[in-house]
């Protein structure tokens, strides 16, 4: 599949403006009557093809920020809106992925992929053919008929992203979606999330605490703090693409790093 | 990649005693029968209270193979067992389905859930027979509410222990709730739904007996009632034999329904399934053929 650096790139987009493709405006999220403000005064605004990584100690909000894009939450303040539509509830053009690969331990690796489409209505043989692609995208090939019992964490995450891009999503929310991996696995998977990403060309908003791995992944990091949870600053990292494991040596990237840790240090 | 090995696991403590698993149960088996047998011969015990195994055989053979009366009681009380099982069992996953899609409802039936758990539900039986009569039908009804309880309550547990992520990524693909309960609740629900069957049957064997005792003319539970009045034990123990191995018969029919309907919690039955599923499939684009 050829690349369309326009769509990923930061450079590009003054020869090609990139549409808004979510704008957040004053968001507000209240829980427990009142007692609890998740979320205060969020602003900001994705581009289409944007890699935004989303970053913040424990109970910044950040996952009720994701809630909300995805439509399972509605916001107690301001308005979220993709592509110039209010969010009223989950869309077809969103989709989700956790911490917790999410698998039905009852289906095999291609009926869980399989699922997006199952819920829509009869699998065609073109559909079951796209899944077995698409397990060869995410490096599973040869697994389509194991069960999830029969996997490592890691693979297990790769079937729930091949779901993911199944569901035909151009706007992906991955919630710490490496989170409960080791080192080595999160890395290798980082590479190739990016790697994928240049192929379907999707938006990403992705939720980490992991600093490193946010800088590695984005154009923009946004940086969240707690209490109330609030989107501090955006980093623009700014670092060329395609990007390999090598980039975490270079000055630039490490210089990123210091300051995202910078802002957060100030706040925890 | 496949995790083999739980079946056929190898037994250490087998190979440091140089016997196989096997011949140490039948060594013990024999030491019990033994000791019971000598007990009754050298008059520890009379004969009259504790049969010798030997009367015992010989009683079994003289019901089911010479005079062959005891079959019929048998199939009686396995029939008992099977439709009050399967009433008791459809009832209550029933009702635990209707309480975990209805809140309304779970609120509404719960204190009778709970009336009918505390009262011992064997007392029901007599009322039960004033109200059925003295054929079979009473015995399946005590057996139907004597498992209806565990199943009902097993079934609703599995059914309320949803993982919220995956319910929050079934709300993201926009299913809804009839399919949020087709693919996640009721699967999920599957293996706490099958150890209640494993509970459940042995009450049903439970109830159909109760059943017998308070007043049948049929039936295993009859058969052993009227040998202890006439004080012919080896008959009544023999009698007692055919109910344990009903029960074992039961239990591993449940075993394997468990095994084959939860089978993904069963590593060489996975293996087995995942490998047919790819030769089905083997015709699909992108399949690479099995090595």
């Amino acid at each position: 599949m050829t690349v369309a650096p326009e769509l990923v790139t930061k450079p590009a987009s003054a020869a090609y403006p990139r549409e808004t493709i979510i704008a957040a405006e004053d968001l507000g999220m209240v829980f427990e009557a009142g007692s609890v403000i998740a979320l205060e005064d969020v602003k900001f605004e994705i581009k289409r093809g944007d890699f935004i990584s989303l970053i913040g100690p424990s109970g910044c909000g950040k996952s009720t920020l994701l809630r909300i894009v995805a439509g399972l939450l509605t916001p107690t303040g301001g308005t979220l809106s993709v592509k110039g539509e209010q969010v009223k509830g989950p869309r077809p053009d969103i989709g989700m992925m956790f911490q917790k690969p999410t698998l039905l331990p009852w289906k095999s690796v291609m009926d869980n992929v399989m699922l997006p489409k199952t819920l829509g209505g009869r699998v065609s043989k073109a559909d079951k053919e796209e899944a077995v692609a698409l397990l060869q995208l995410v490096g599973l090939e040869g697994f389509e008929f194991s069960f999830p019992g029969q996997l490592s964490g890691g693979m297990q995450q790769r079937v729930a992203l091949a779901r993911l891009l199944n569901t035909g999503a151009e706007i992906l929310l991955l919630d710490e979606p490496f989170g409960a991996l080791d080192e080595f696995t999160r890395e290798r998977l980082n590479v190739e999330l990016l790697r994928i990403q240049r192929e379907v060309k999707a938006t990403i908003l992705f939720v980490t605490h992991n600093i490193q791995e946010a800088v590695f992944l984005a154009d923009d990091v946004f940086v969240m703090t707690p209490r109330p949870g609030r989107l501090t600053q955006i980093v623009d990292v700014g670092l060329p693409r395609p990007r390999d494991i090598e980039m975490t040596k270079d000055a630039d990237f490490n210089q990123r790093v210091f300051e995202v840790r910078d802002i957060l240090g100030g706040t925890i | 990649m496949s995790t083999q090995g739980t079946a056929a696991s190898t037994d250490r403590s087998s190979v440091q005693v140089g016997f196989p698993h096997w011949a140490q149960h039948l060594l013990v088996f024999a030491i019990f029968i033994t000791i019971w047998e000598m007990s009754v011969q050298f008059n520890w015990v009379s004969a009259l209270i504790l049969p010798s195994p030997f009367a015992v055989v010989v009683a079994w053979w003289d019901l089911a193979i010479t005079r062959g009366i005891i079959w019929g009681h048998f199939f009686t009380t396995l029939t008992e067992v099977l439709v009050g099982f399967i009433v008791g069992a459809t009832f209550g996953i029933g009702v635990a389905i209707l309480s975990a899609i209805n809140l309304t409802f779970r609120r509404l039936v719960s204190p009778y859930m709970v009336a009918l758990q505390v009262t011992p539900r064997i007392a029901i039986a007599p009322i039960i027979v004033a109200w059925l009569g003295f054929g079979m039908e009473p015995k399946m009804a005590i057996a139907a509410i004597i498992c209806f309880f565990p199943m009902f309550i097993n079934a609703l547990t599995g059914l309320m222990q949803v993982d919220h992520e995956n319910l929050e990524m079934f709300e993201s693909m926009r299913a809804s709730k009839w399919q949020i309960f087709r693919h996640l609740q009721l699967p999920g629900a599957l293996p706490v739904i099958m150890a209640g069957f494993k509970t459940g049957i042995s009450l049903a064997l439970i109830g159909a007996i109760v059943g017998e005792f308070v007043s049948a003319s049929e039936g295993i539970g009859v058969l052993i009632q009227r040998f202890s009045f006439q004080l012919l034990l080896p008959e009544a123990f023999a009698s007692l034999i055919m109910l344990t191995a009903m029960g074992l018969f039961l239990y591993g029919l449940a075993t394997f329904a468990d095994r084959h309907i939860v089978f993904w919690r069963h590593a060489d039955l996975v293996d087995k399934i995942s490998r047919r599923m790819r030769a089905k499939n083997a015709g699909l684009a992108g399949i690479k053929p099995q090595e």
